[in-house]
């Protein structure tokens, strides 16, 4: 699997032709380069109306990226790749390819992680990951019905922390 | 609501595109075929409110909650590797 995150990129430089602003009062200014947009063309469910995207680096060391969104500059997500935080999971890379009518090696895979406020307890969406299709940037919330998977996968185990959510 | 009576086997059209089928009735579950463009996202209703519930639980309020998962995300990894 290519890394997501690598062609996704960081903001670069000042703003300038080819290149979009989002300026947040939770956020920030940053910058980024409109070939870095992703598109949910389906929308993300529970947030109608948002189509644009983008994943930045969160920052060295931390396996979270951050997921802002360009037609609401305060609505942001940490996503990551599943195989930072997560093990046995098989992203699903061929049903993201068909869909997107692309080649699986093609396809770049995140989790949204979900943050308490005990970060202890965050959990990880494995039933409804992101897909994006790495060329095209085209983007979807795929929903996976396979009884296994969470929508709340528990990322720290410790012991004596009970067993992570199915 | 719009209330509709259906033989098995029997269809109802939703749309130009879209047929919902009676497939089988037993007991006190009902079997239904879908047929819709591959637009068209289909989702059992329990599925479509967990995920819109958790995407919404999702949302970062700051960028600090962040920060805070990267911390204990590196000190859990830290635990794992000694």
């Amino acid at each position: 699997m290519t890394s997501a995150a690598e062609h996704a990129g960081e903001s670069r430089g000042p703003a300038s032709a080819g290149s979009l602003r989002i300026s947040s009062r939770r956020f920030g200014t940053i910058d980024v380069l409109s070939d870095q947009v992703l598109h949910f063309s389906h929308g993300l469910i529970g947030f109608p109306g948002v189509r644009r995207f983008v994943v930045l680096e969160h920052r060295p060391g931390s396996p979270f990226k951050w997921m802002l969104c360009l037609d609401d500059p305060d609505l942001a997500f940490a996503v990551a790749e599943p195989a930072d935080l997560v093990r046995d999971y098989h992203p699903p890379l061929e049903l993201a390819a068909r869909l997107l009518s692309t080649d699986p090696a093609d396809i770049g895979v995140f989790v949204i992680v979900t943050i308490p406020s005990d970060p202890l307890s965050m959990t990880v969406n494995l039933m409804a990951p992101i897909v994006v299709d790495l060329h095209s940037r085209e983007a979807r919330q795929l929903v996976l019905e396979d009884g296994r998977l969470g929508v709340a996968h528990r990322v720290i185990c410790r012991p004596g922390g009970g067993a992570p959510a199915p | 609501m719009l209330v509709l009576t259906r033989r098995i086997g029997e269809r109802i059209r939703i749309g130009d595109d879209v047929t919902v089928q009676v497939l089988e009735v037993r007991g006190g579950q009902v079997r239904l075929g879908l047929a819709a463009p591959a637009e068209i996202r289909i989702f059992r209703e329990e599925i479509y409110r967990a995920i819109e519930t958790q995407n919404r639980s999702a949302r970062l309020p700051d960028p600090e909650s962040l920060t805070g998962a990267a911390q204990a995300w590196q000190e859990y990894a830290v635990d794992k590797r000694g």
